[in-house]
């Protein structure tokens, strides 16, 4: 089967751009061929979703507001009641969780093909973030592993913070190419390097 | 204004929609009165006060939430998921 | 010459020298020089001409509240009007210009206009323009006439029409702890906060720490206070939860204690490092606030007070001792509190001549009759300035007895020769941002000065801001308001005992005035106009302000605002609170609207691709905006119309097969046991009964009956549905969906995601459509029986998986064919190639318009929110059955008129062209004013009648088929006679989709 074409297209340009000669701020990449998958739940049903989640995946979740997991390529946050991204490198996902969550649970979607991934980490990037969405990055406000769903402007977003100075993004697709031009033109200031 | 999500926690009133008043009550959908299915389209009351209003968050976790609101200081006094107060009311 | 660089002192870096244009003349300064200390020490002390007269006016304050010293930056061709010379830091290259002059600021033509001064008194524009008709000029005929003279005449800098290349951009920040202003109060406020551990913001308007004490005569800790400022700045800038924000300027206190604020990040440096933006606008959401905001000097209301030579007292002392600059040769002082005696001190401790005080008091204390014989500047107590007098700078003022009693002038009138008067009216504790956050001031009797209010959020002030005159207190209040529980050593200060309270007197106001007296600089407003607007019935303080425009220019009426209200509370005969004031709204400094717009300008707003948006521009697109969507509008061929293409492309979908991208339909995944009884309820039509893999046209209405959006549904499972919306209103529908969900029928266990951006569509439509399919697809038939009208089945097409559906809006054979939007180009391609033996055409939105309007399908241009079901001819889908949104309303007997507009064909008699939005009338150029009774909702050449045909709403729309009547584009005088034809222009059977 061909390889799923990136929306970045020739905005994607690899190596260092901006202010670098002062050094490298930000790094920014786009991770690929994963598989993005949303659960809902029932309202009556989160625990038991989050269990079915929990042996699906090996990442087990307390059912409070925006946690998340993340170990290696593999990682789950919640950003709404009951909703969660469950995202793996694993094209095998789907079929896992769909026979551990059954529709008494809650419902799923496969969003592989519907949001991109922006990786952003160095010592800048809750600086360069920080221009474009109104949410709190610092760590006490937003803890390693949790997830966020906010805006920039018309731009939809969920961010998981992956450590203390890497985020990933998650943009709708249409608006990818926009949004990393965007980023990229925010992240010049610091210097950024594209991977 | 910022607006305390139940969810999300304190977010800009940008990622938010106002949705209406939260006080109408939505008629018998095969009633045919005339009447009460005006007043719950058209007519609106306007407190110089605390009101209850929804609110979508939709540059956030996309719910509805019922905020009140006083109208003449925009201080907030409450915010609450709209599923489970209008779950909990017409129940 | 009057003013002129002192020997030593100031912060400048005398080492260094900046050369810098005004007014096409160059001159230099150092390093920390302002453009108005800079031109003071090249003396210079004319800058402008005023708003409405004229008058030549000179630098008149020392920051941001600087009323008449604005100039113009330019910057190859961008312009930026309006700066205050007194924040603008000089740099190497910069080029400046003074404004509201002609031809030049030395000889102004438009001076004139001080003689017609009671012609542009208070009002002028009301009275003069909005009058009753004289002769043929009608009052609003008469400004028309008049406006181009008045906007050369009246007004400050000019803006630029060049785009501005500079770059701008917003950082959201969230602290526990915001501290505006870092003068004494703030620096110790802040100190004992970020103690505490909390995330703390200091926000400092200009390029030092410090406020007053940069320019204070005073001692802390046996140093000099501008040096103990910068150390303990720099001690607070280090702490890990402390960032320290200089050169900017707080502007905006907004609900939730969101304030808002601009820095100058670049504005100052000549060269910028690739990326920095040129001025920062910060959003700061903070727990607690602590204004520091200081206090502004007030001028006294006298003749002839506007004078270049006569600035605050102030203003005077920070030209002195922060920048090292006289402002000049014989400097006198005018008073009526404590304040100018400290400015007196430090003025002559930094070298200047003082040599003579007025003041209105007729008497004061041992400590500043000390200072003054230590200045050696004659002591005129019980006096006042009655005028001015000048060549091109100040040479003298004249001086008479005062009674600050009764307010009367009296005795011989005695002239002092000065070439610099200081004026202080006392102080005004800068609580613009409090009240912007929406408390009301009070006033208080023994400052004179409005106090900031009770807080209604959670704020504090402290400082001089909160009416704490000297060091001492303010650092000891600013300590507790730091931190409850501060624990803080606060530094000694040796100062002089000073009474921080002034006379109560704002006006001098002789027997005979010779001259005008000024209270708001910048707008022209004098005392003589405020008392005009109470002749006239202007009482309160909020029709002063705009029947005068006092206090409304871009200083916001910071040195103004009480010396106006003082006056009008004068005339009124009650106390200055009973007057009350106006509240003080955002921004507190102007703001350009580049840092406003930030990062979103150009081509940094969203832009929304679709999966082959590459594609059609590789392929010859020319594309347009839909909302935020690029959607291909033709693809050209070289040398064809649009009118050409898209008829070329729509001849093929009929005679062949043509592929579209419909990618940016909005789709909607809707899952949950009750998903077949909600779509049952939004819709109008029955989907509980749509079996699986089986697709259904479907109409929602709003509440109120009237149409909202149409769009297929697709059943995919028992449980589990996909909604197709216009593009337009993907969003909208969304939210409505949403919104009924929560907030309507909760109990309904149904899921919602917009899977808008998961699939790629591709609609072939055209008799061959299922040809090029059975060229491609695998894992399925696509044949008739497999694949009826609206039938959905899946399989592969390059090996990629597809879901395909036959639907058609084109009226002909046609398939939507959606696959995961990464491999959309992927399956766009294999389409193409499966049509190349049929000739297959890409299409764009023109000839998709041109379909549907020879089939009589509606968009959003026919379901524009005015329109019913019944207007629209789509009645007979409304259910009998079963309730659904609007079912209670749609059938009122107004929306079901006769004489409502409903949906027809048109058809030009004339093969021309008829125009989109024409009236439709029964004459095009009636003698008598005759009414529209329809419009054109869209229009198009059709390849498949060979004629030009439109859909239009039309009053007793079916019952006018057969007549004819004119399309008639008034703005674009085109009038074209068209026959009214059903809306089913083509195959009104169908045979052709459902072939």
């Amino acid at each position: 089967m061909a390889e799923p074409r990136s929306p970045l297209g020739k905005a994607f340009v690899a190596g260092d751009h901006g202010n670098h000669a002062a050094g490298i701020g930000v790094t920014l990449r786009e991770r690929k061929n994963l598989s993005i998958i949303q659960i809902t739940a029932w309202a009556d049903s989160i625990p038991a979703v989050l269990t079915a989640i929990g042996s699906a995946t090996g990442l087990v979740l307390q059912n409070k507001p925006g946690l998340g997991r993340v170990a290696g390529e593999k990682s789950v946050f919640g950003f709404a009641p009951g909703r969660y991204f469950v995202v793996s490198a694993t094209p095998d996902l789907e079929t896992r969780l769909r026979s551990a969550i059954s529709a008494e649970l809650g419902t799923m979607v496969d969003l592989t093909h519907g949001r991109t991934v922006i990786r952003i980490g160095g010592p800048r990037s809750e600086w360069v973030i920080s221009k474009l969405f109104a949410i709190d990055f610092s760590e006490h406000a937003f803890p390693v592993a949790y997830g966020r769903a906010t805006l920039h402007h018309d731009i939809h977003t969920n961010i998981q913070r992956i450590d203390d100075e890497t985020f990933d993004l998650y943009v709708f697709r249409t608006f990818a190419r926009s949004f990393w031009l965007t980023l990229g033109h925010a992240a010049e200031e610091v210097g950024y390097r594209v991977e | 204004m910022i607006i305390r999500c139940p969810y999300c926690g304190p977010r800009d009133v940008i990622e938010f929609t106002y949705q209406g008043d939260a006080t109408r009550r939505r008629p018998d959908p095969a009633s045919s009165d005339q009447d009460a299915w005006n007043s719950y389209i058209y007519d609106r009351t306007n407190p110089g006060g605390s009101h209850r209003e929804f609110w979508l968050h939709g540059g956030g976790c996309r719910q509805h939430l019922v905020i009140t609101r006083d109208m003449t200081t925009h201080a907030i006094s409450s915010v609450a998921f709209a599923r489970s107060i209008v779950a909990g009311e017409s129940s | 010459m009057t003013s002129s660089r002192l020997s030593k002192g100031g912060r400048i870096d005398r080492s260094r020298s900046i050369r810098f244009l005004f007014d096409g003349k160059a001159y230099s300064g150092h390093p920390g020089d302002t453009l108005a200390s800079a031109l003071l020490a090249n003396g210079i002390t004319l800058f402008g001409r005023s708003f409405k007269y004229h008058r030549p006016r000179g630098v008149f304050a020392a920051g941001s509240d600087e009323p008449n010293a604005l100039v113009t930056v330019l910057s190859g061709d961008v312009r930026e009007p309006n700066v205050r010379a007194t924040e603008l830091e000089i740099f190497d290259g910069l080029v400046t210009r003074s404004q509201n002059r002609f031809p030049s600021l030395e000889h102004d033509f438009l001076a004139v206009n001080q003689l017609a001064g009671p012609l542009f008194s208070a009002g002028f524009y009301y009275k003069t323009f909005m009058g009753p008709a004289i002769g043929p000029l009608r009052g609003t005929r008469f400004w028309m006439f008049c406006e181009k003279f008045i906007r050369r005449a009246a007004g400050l800098g000019k803006a630029g029409t060049s785009p501005d290349p500079e770059r701008y951009e917003r950082m959201n920040a969230f602290c526990d702890i915001l501290v505006v202003g870092s003068g004494p109060g703030g620096l110790i406020a802040a100190e004992a906060a970020a103690a505490t551990g909390a995330r703390v913001i200091i926000a400092e308007e200009r390029p030092l720490a410090g406020g007053s004490l940069l320019a204070s005569g005073e001692m802390i800790d046996g140093r000099n206070p501008a040096v103990w400022a910068r150390e303990k700045a720099e001690a607070l800038a280090s702490l890990p939860n402390v960032r320290f924000l200089t050169r900017t300027s707080v502007w905006g206190y907004y609900d939730g204690n969101v304030l808002t604020a601009v820095e100058h990040v670049s504005d100052y440096k000549p060269n910028r490092t690739k990326g920095l933006a040129r001025q920062r606008h910060w959003v700061i959401r903070t727990g607690r606030v602590i204004l520091a905001t200081g206090a502004f000097e007030r001028p006294m209301v006298f003749p002839g007070n506007d004078r270049p030579g006569v600035m605050l007292a102030d203003a005077m002392r920070r030209y002195a001792i922060e920048y090292g600059v006289a402002t000049g040769s014989a400097v006198t002082l005018f008073t009526n509190n404590d304040s100018a005696y400290d400015a007196a001190r430090a003025l002559s401790i930094g070298g200047v001549n003082v040599v003579a005080i007025v003041d209105v008091r007729p008497d004061i204390s041992g400590t500043c009759r000390d200072i003054a014989s230590v200045a050696g500047a004659e002591l005129l107590l019980g006096h006042a300035v009655t005028a001015t007098h000048a060549g091109k700078t100040l040479s003298s003022i004249t001086v008479q007895h005062f009674n600050a009693e009764t307010g009367r002038v009296s005795g011989a009138p005695r002239e002092i020769r000065t070439d610099s008067l200081g004026v202080s009216g006392g102080w005004s504790p800068a609580i613009h941002l409090a009240s912007q956050a929406g408390g009301k001031p009070e006033w208080d009797e023994d400052l004179q000065a409005f106090l900031p209010p009770e807080p209604n959020q959670n704020w504090v002030m402290t400082g001089s801001a909160a009416g704490y005159m000297d060091t001492i207190s303010v650092m000891s209040d600013a300590a507790t308001k730091g931190s409850a529980k501060s624990r803080l050593v606060l530094p000694a200060v040796e100062a002089p005992m000073l009474d921080s309270s002034p006379a109560p007197v704002f006006e001098i106001e002789p027997a005979i005035k010779s001259q005008k007296a000024f209270v708001d600089f910048q707008h022209d407003v004098t005392a003589d106009d405020i008392r005009l607007a109470y002749r006239e019935g202007f009482h309160s303080v909020e029709h002063l302000k705009r029947y005068t425009t006092l206090g409304m220019a871009t200083d916001q009426g910071k040195t103004s605002n009480v010396p106006g209200l003082a006056i009008m509370a004068d005339v009124r005969g009650i106390s200055i609170p009973q007057a009350g004031t106006t509240r003080f709204r955002p921004p507190f400094t102007p703001v350009s609207l580049g840092a406003l717009a930030a990062e979103r300008h150009g081509d940094l707003r969203p832009h929304r691709l679709t999966p082959m948006h590459d594609w059609h521009l590789a392929n010859g697109a020319k594309t347009y905006e839909a909302g935020l969507w690029h959607r291909p509008m033709i693809y050209s061929s070289h040398g064809e119309t649009i009118e050409q293409a898209y008829t070329r492309e729509a001849k093929a979908v009929r005679d062949s097969v043509g592929i579209v991208d419909v990618s940016t339909l909005g789709k909607i995944d809707i899952q949950g046991p009750d998903a077949a009884e909600f779509l049952d309820r939004v819709y109008t039509n029955m989907f509980s009964t749509l079996p699986v893999g089986k697709a259904r046209y479907g109409l929602m209405l709003r509440e109120d009956g009237i149409a909202f959006d149409d769009g297929t549904t697709w059943r995919l499972g028992e449980t589990q549905f996909l909604m197709t919306t216009t593009t337009a209103n993907a969003g909208p529908v969304m939210q409505h969906l949403e919104y009924y969900l929560d907030c309507v029928w909760p109990e309904l266990r149904v899921h919602l995601t917009s899977v808008t951006d998961v699939w790629a569509g591709s609609a072939v439509s055209g008799p061959k459509a299922r040809a090029v399919l059975e060229g491609c697809v695998t894992g399925t038939k696509v044949d008739n029986d497999t694949l009826p009208f609206m039938g959905i089945v899946r399989g592969k097409i390059a090996d990629v998986p597809v879901m395909i559906c036959r639907l058609s809006f084109s009226g002909e054979l046609a398939y939507e064919v959606y696959c995961g939007a990464g491999y959309g180009v992927h399956i766009w391609e294999a389409l193409l190639a499966a049509g190349k033996p049929f000739a297959i055409l890409p299409y764009g939105l023109e000839a998709l318009g041109t379909l549907r309007i020879e089939k009589g399908h509606v968009t959003g241009a026919e379901i524009d929110g005015r329109t019913t079901a019944h207007d629209l001819h789509l009645d007979w889908m409304l259910s009998k059955k079963k309730p659904f949104i609007g079912s209670a309303m749609v059938h009122r007997e107004g929306l079901k008129n006769e004489n409502r507009l409903s949906l027809v064909g048109l058809i030009s008699l004339d093969n021309q062209s008829i125009n989109g939005g024409s009236h439709i009338v029964t004459d095009p150029r009636p003698r008598e004013p005759a009414d529209s009774f329809g419009h054109v909702t869209a229009a198009c050449y059709s390849p498949a009648l060979g004629k030009y045909i439109a859909l239009a709403l039309v009053k007793h729309g079916t019952s006018m088929i057969g007549n004819r009547a004119f399309a008639t584009d008034l703005l674009r005088d085109k009038h074209c006679a068209v026959e009214i034809v059903s809306h089913h222009m083509f195959d009104a059977e169908g045979s052709r989709m459902h072939g």
